[in-house]
This record gives C-alpha cells, sequence and structure tokens, in this order.
C-alpha cells in the first residue's frame, strides 16, 4: 500500500513538472516573437542586423520612434485605424444586438427566424476578397474611395453578422422572465429591451465589442485596395508600405507593429475577464 | 417567443401615440431591419455584381465594353495550371494549419486547465498573438526568419543545426508560413477550449474516479464528447478563416518561391491587380465562395450548430 502511494505521488509530481515545463515552453514561444519585435525597436540598423544578434539592444535607441511617429504619418495612420475601428464597433453593436435581441426573442411567421439567423451567419463566410472588386467599384461610383466612412462600411459588412450571432446566443442565455415582468409592470416591449435585457447582456456586449474592435484594427486586404491617401491608410498599410522593393525598413516597421500591439494588448489586460467569459457564453453556444 | 407579446401591444394601444403604438407592434422586424438591410445592400449587391463580372471578359480600360463570354472563365479554371497551384496550397495550408493548431490548442487549455487554474493573467498572455495584427505578425517572422542576420538561423547554429533560407526555401516556404500561422492562432483554439472546459460539468468526472476510470479514459469518454460543440465552432471558424488567407503570404512569401506558396486569395489580387483581369478573378472568387459556404454549411448541418 505504502509503496503504491509513494508511487503515484512519483508520478504525479512528474506528471506536474513536465506540465509547468510544457506550459514555460509554450511561454516563451509566445512571447519571444513579440520580445523580438520590441528590443529591435530600440536598435540602431547596424545592431538589428548584428551577427550574432544582439539578444537585448546595447545601445538602445527612440531612434525609429521618431522616424516613425514624427517624421512619418504614422500617427496619423493610427489615428484612422482607431476611428475605423471605434465607428465599425458603434454600428456593428448597436445593430447586431438589435438583431441578435429580435432573433433570440421574437417569433416570425414562416421558418424566418431560422432562415434569417443561417443567412446572416453566411454573410460572413464570404471571404474579403470576393467582395472586394465590387465595393471597390461601389465606393468608386459613390466617390467615396479613400475615405475612412467607406472603411467604416466595409468593415461593418464582416462584423455586423459576428456582433448579431454573439448577441443572439447571449440573449438566448438570459431567462426571458425578467423582461416578462418588465412587460407586466407596464413597461412596453422596447423599454423592457432598453432597462432590463440590454444591462444584464453588459458582459456579452463587451466580448463582442472587443472583438470587433481588434478585428476593424488589424484588417488589411480591404483596406489595402480601398485607401491610396495618408489621410484614410490605416496603420496595417502603413506598416506593410515600409517593405518595399528594394528595402526593407526594419527598426521603423518594429517600432511602428510594436505601437500598434500595445493598445490592444493593455486594452485585453484590462478586459481579461470579459474575454473568456464572452466567448464561454457566446460563440460556444452558436 | 415572449408570451406577453400581444399584452403589450394592447398596452400600448391604450397608452396611445400613433406613431409608437406603430413601431412597439411591429419591433420585431424594425429591430431586425438595419442588420438585414445592411447586409443585403453589403452582401447582396457585391455577390450579384461577381455572378455579373464573372461571365464577362472586362478589359482594363474602363472606357471599353464589357465581352460577355458565358462560362468562358469558369471554363478557364480546369486548365489553368496556377490556379490548380494555389488551390492545392490553400488545401495544405488548411489542413496542416488548422490540425496544428487544434491539437496544441486542446493541449495547452488541457493542461492550464489541470495545472495552474488560478493564475488568469498567464491565459492573457498566451492570447497575445492573436491580438496582434497579422501584419505586425508577419514583418516579425519575415525579420525572424531572415536568412543572414535573422534570430532563427542564429539559434539554429547555436543548437549545430543547418542554416536555412527559410521562407526563401523552396521547400520550407509553406512551412514558415503555417508556423506563423499556427503560433498566431494556437491562442483563438486555446481561448476556446478554455472557456468549454470551464463550462464542464463536475458529477460525471466524480462518478467515473468513483468507477476508477483512468484520466485517459475520463478525457476519451467525458472530456471530448462535452467538448465537441466548442470543437466544432474552432474548426469552423479556423477552416473559413485559413481559406482566407492572406496577410502572412502577402508580406512574408508573396506566393513564391517557385509559387509554393501562392495561395487562392492572393492569386485572386494578383489575377484581378497584376493581371488586370477583374471577370476571370471574379470567377476565382465565386469558386472560393462556392466552396466555403458549401463545406460550411455540411459541416454546420453534421455538428447541427445551426439550432
Amino acid at each position: 500500500m505504502a509503496t503504491i502511494r509513494t508511487r503515484s505521488r512519483t508520478r504525479e509530481m512528474l506528471l506536474r513538472l513536465s506540465a509547468y515545463l510544457a506550459i514555460l515552453v509554450a511561454l516563451i514561444l509566445t512571447l519571444f516573437p513579440v520580445y523580438w519585435i520590441a528590443a529591435n525597436s530600440f536598435k540602431f540598423d547596424i545592431d538589428i542586423f548584428a551577427v550574432p544578434p544582439e539578444w537585448v539592444p546595447r545601445n538602445p535607441t527612440l531612434k525609429h520612434y521618431d522616424e516613425a511617429f514624427i517624421q512619418r504619418p504614422f500617427l496619423q495612420y493610427a489615428l484612422n485605424s482607431f476611428l475605423v475601428a471605434i465607428g465599425t464597433t458603434v454600428i456593428s453593436v448597436t445593430f447586431g444586438t438589435m438583431a441578435g435581441y429580435a432573433l433570440a426573442r421574437f417569433s416570425y411567421p414562416w421558418q424566418w427566424r431560422k432562415q434569417i439567423s443561417f443567412w446572416i451567419l453566411s454573410t460572413r463566410m464570404m471571404p474579403p476578397i470576393v467582395s472586394i472588386i465590387p465595393l471597390y467599384l461601389f465606393f468608386n461610383y459613390f466617390d467615396m474611395l479613400n475615405t475612412k466612412s467607406a472603411l467604416i462600411i466595409a468593415y461593418t459588412a464582416f462584423n455586423l453578422p459576428f456582433a448579431t450571432w454573439m448577441m443572439k446566443s447571449y440573449f438566448q442565455d438570459l431567462p426571458v422572465e425578467l423582461e416578462e415582468a418588465a412587460v407586466v409592470d407596464g413597461d412596453t416591449r422596447w423599454g423592457a429591451f432598453l432597462h432590463v435585457a440590454l444591462p444584464l447582456a453588459r458582459p456579452g456586449l463587451a466580448a463582442t465589442a472587443i472583438f470587433c474592435l481588434i478585428i476593424s484594427w488589424n484588417e488589411f486586404l480591404l483596406s489595402l485596395v480601398i485607401t491610396l491617401t495618408e489621410q484614410s491608410q490605416t496603420l496595417p498599410i502603413g506598416i506593410a508600405g515600409r517593405v518595399t522593393q528594394y528595402n526593407t525598413y526594419w527598426g521603423e516597421i518594429s517600432a511602428a507593429g510594436f505601437m500598434a500591439c500595445v493598445p490592444i494588448v493593455i486594452f485585453a489586460f484590462i478586459v481579461q475577464k470579459h474575454l473568456v467569459r464572452g466567448l464561454s457564453l457566446g460563440a460556444v453556444k452558436g | 417567443m415572449l408570451k406577453s407579446d400581444k399584452d403589450t401591444s394592447a398596452k400600448s394601444l391604450r397608452r396611445g401615440g400613433g406613431l409608437e403604438h406603430w413601431a412597439e407592434r411591429h419591433l420585431r422586424y424594425l429591430m431586425l431591419a438595419p442588420t438585414v438591410l445592411i447586409l443585403l445592400a453589403l452582401t447582396i449587391f457585391p455577390s450579384i455584381y461577381m455572378f455579373y463580372a464573372a461571365v464577362h471578359r472586362i478589359s482594363p480600360n474602363p472606357d471599353l465594353p464589357w465581352e460577355f463570354v458565358g462560362v468562358g472563365n469558369f471554363a478557364r479554371l480546369l486548365s489553368d495550371p496556377q490556379f490548380h497551384v494555389a488551390l492545392r496550397n490553400t488545401v495544405v495550408f488548411t489542413l496542416v494549419a488548422v490540425a496544428l493548431e487544434f491539437l496544441l490548442g486542446l493541449g495547452l487549455a488541457l493542461l492550464l486547465d489541470r495545472f495552474i487554474r488560478r493564475l488568469s493573467f498567464l491565459k492573457t498572455v498566451l492570447m497575445i498573438p492573436m491580438m496582434l495584427p497579422p501584419i505586425a505578425v508577419a514583418i516579425t517572422w519575415k525579420l525572424i526568419y531572415e536568412p543572414q542576420f535573422g534570430v532563427l538561423n542564429e539559434i539554429m547554429f547555436l543548437l549545430g543545426l543547418p542554416v536555412q533560407a527559410w521562407a526563401g526555401d523552396v521547400n520550407l516556404a509553406m512551412f514558415s508560413i503555417i508556423v506563423a500561422d499556427v503560433w498566431q492562432w494556437t491562442p483563438f483554439v486555446f481561448l476556446l477550449m478554455l472557456a468549454g472546459l470551464a463550462s464542464l460539468p463536475v458529477e460525471p468526472y466524480e462518478a467515473a474516479a468513483l468507477d476508477g476510470a483512468s484520466s485517459w479514459r475520463q478525457f476519451w469518454d467525458l472530456t471530448l464528447p462535452f467538448l465537441k460543440p466548442v470543437i466544432a465552432i474552432a474548426l469552423l471558424l479556423r477552416v473559413m478563416d485559413a481559406l482566407r488567407l492572406f496577410d502572412l503570404v502577402f508580406i512574408l512569401t508573396g506566393g513564391g518561391p517557385a509559387d509554393r506558396t501562392k495561395v487562392l486569395s492572393l492569386y485572386i489580387y494578383q489575377v484581378a491587380y497584376r493581371f488586370a483581369d477583374p471577370g476571370y478573378a471574379a470567377a476565382i472568387s465565386l469558386f472560393v465562395l462556392f466552396v466555403t459556404i458549401v463545406l460550411s454549411t455540411w459541416f454546420m448541418k453534421r455538428m447541427r450548430l445551426a439550432e
């Protein structure tokens, strides 16, 4: 008996140890590339190309931050990204929440609910590359190329279905009785949605908004095609523009790339609870 | 449906207010309308336009009329070697990348769930890659893979392994793309699995432990079946995204070397803009759209995901 217990305890210890080791390896692999881009952003060009590599910047410099944000319009790009991401998120979450609520709570004639739900999801399946040419011509026709509004409209097409589905599954998880009670107490249906359901769905709203923000902040392909001017281009395009046929401006790219990650990561840490909860309730239950 | 739907209308009727009453009575349609209208405008129009463009030969000169070619553009697909290469690359990339992301994401979630439940900030740290702009990810990996001064070759050298051209090597380019994609998107699978594991019921495990079931058996007979819906969602979303891979290839290899990493999205982009042949690009796009919708519909039906 005693020997068995010792053996299983040793086994448990070994198991635990190898698990920690595996997690440690995963952490290193996850963080190293991020560290590397940060480290390079603080090195002089000559040190970026050093062989063997400089694991820690020896002569740290802010030169590339100056290049990217003072001499080149990366601040403008970041501002564009920010405005487009906020605009898209507000529109997608507002309308997506309303539609999600309607699909979760109301009944429609002729099986419409199921058909519409599925159709909305299927619009998300369309690869962006498919709709690019028509959207390009569409914006060209309305003289909207190189505008932030065009980007907001285009991104909404991809975020709205997602927001609708997330919010629909949230509302389905909420007990309907509370809204019924509000209606019995004299509130309208719209009032019950606004005063009862919406506050309860706040974690879902937060998670949905975070995902819309991340997706729009990071989008590349649509922005690449729709915008060509400094006043309208987003950060990803600005960064990609520094990989040219003749030269790749590693330092500047690292500085801009690192700065593009920072707001999202800070944001993610602030809302990390909602992030995990949001997905566990929303996407998972379909 | 709310049981008191009808009562509500009756109440607001009593309260009066013409427009308000009308809005309240048609709330179910009004709440849905903005989303349906926006999506109709932004997806139906492109779809119709794509069909229209796909049956025409479109000259780069906007003053020339479109020439109707019927199924000509689709017939070209059959005998276009570049298209076949792009299709094969996309399939290889999707299968390998999604499989790796799934295995690693699930494994990592199981480890964290079992061994370090409390350190929730670790979870957020592990999720950082999926929040980064894919373009920044692509450039980071370009720097890591760089043959002369890249850090990966330095590590290979330190370990006494052969130095490679990575993204520039005919045989390793696709592998390099896959590694970067796995780095960025394993966290997404990990997050979904973690959420799924957090909602597992406790009782079946207690019963299984009493019966003396090994942890391996518990995993196969309890955990996996419970996780099935989450796994299905994760696979569906990852496959849909893998099929439209663009940023990584665009920056890391540009489709080369020797077309080894030319995927469908990149090929469509090239046909439309570099070869200025939007009609043919529309035909390829429709093919991709068709395959994506058929695959996902089949998968969702099979997994009973849509209600």
